[in-house]
């Protein structure tokens, strides 16, 4: 059975470029779910099969930070890893995603070596 | 210790930083213009406010042709006129100069937060100053096109 990804941010065109990045550096998913903030990506994991999230940090409605909390009090999805891919590559916001259960961070911009660096390990 | 800043400089780097990584993009720079008027030629500006140690706004204004040139690049396929896209491209494109500009701030222990990117769409408006602020302007040819980044700003004592 083949793994699934979510991939949360505000921007239409960052989804298509992250989506686009994995498939040049490799990394096939069997479905490419996403979100334009942090509660429709918890929506989603409600109901689908995830097996990894990709998210930003910066969005509206809910921010990342506050999706890996929400994220981190529901027993059915709180074991599913998230990678943050942000502008924001701060100590004091990173090491709050990691702390919160994050894996860790891409920064944007990004290429596709560097997300297959990063999430390659993690698959 | 603190570091003093060349911000002009700083801009231009994230913004060619920017282009080379995700649009495969060589850009080319022109002279930075500091405190004083320049013409700016837009159809679409996407901008971020920016707070925390300093307060003001990145912004990045486009012709219509270039926005779409900057987009279609971006997303690989072929685009005709400002649509959500472009709207969206070009907000993404100011979301990470402003990201790299607020790295770059980081080296003189100003901490910046970013808002989320705005676009305007239209042929006759202008982006108000803010009153004594500090106004830095690059203008960026790409290929036959050119656009402008500007960085209005206060520091927040």
């Amino acid at each position: 059975m083949g793994k699934n990804v979510l991939l949360v941010d505000d921007s239409s065109t960052m989804r298509k470029i992250i989506g686009r990045s994995l498939r040049q550096a490799g990394i096939e998913f069997d479905n490419i779910f996403e979100a334009a903030d942090g509660l429709e990506a918890l929506e989603i994991l409600d109901k689908e099969k995830v097996d990894i999230v990709l998210s930003d940090i910066n969005m509206p409605n809910m921010d990342g930070i506050s999706f890996l909390k929400e994220k981190a009090t529901r027993e059915s999805v709180k074991n599913i890893p998230v990678l943050m891919i942000s502008t924001e590559t701060g100590d004091d916001i990173i090491g709050e995603a990691k702390a919160l259960g994050a894996l860790g961070a891409i920064k944007k911009p990004f290429t596709p070596d560097k997300v297959n660096e990063v999430l390659g390990p993690l698959l | 210790m603190k570091e003093s800043l060349d911000v002009g400089s700083e801009i231009v780097a994230g913004c060619k930083d920017v282009f080379s990584t995700m649009l495969m993009v060589e850009l080319e720079a022109e002279e930075v213009v500091i405190q004083k008027k320049v013409a700016i030629k837009s159809n679409i500006t996407s901008m971020i406010g920016l707070g925390g140690g300093l307060k003001g706004l990145l912004a990045v204004h486009c012709p219509a042709l270039v926005a779409t040139e900057i987009t279609g690049t971006f997303l690989g396929m072929d685009v005709e006129e400002i649509d959500d896209d472009v709207k969206d491209a070009i907000g993404e494109i100011a979301n990470m100069i402003a990201g790299n500009l607020k790295i770059s701030f980081a080296k003189t222990d100003t901490k910046i937060e970013l808002a989320i990117p705005t676009s305007i769409v239209g042929d006759s408006f202008y982006v108000s100053g803010i009153a004594d602020s500090t106004r830095i302007v690059v203008p960026f040819r790409m290929g036959e096109g050119k656009f402008w980044v500007e960085l209005m700003y206060i520091m927040n004592t």
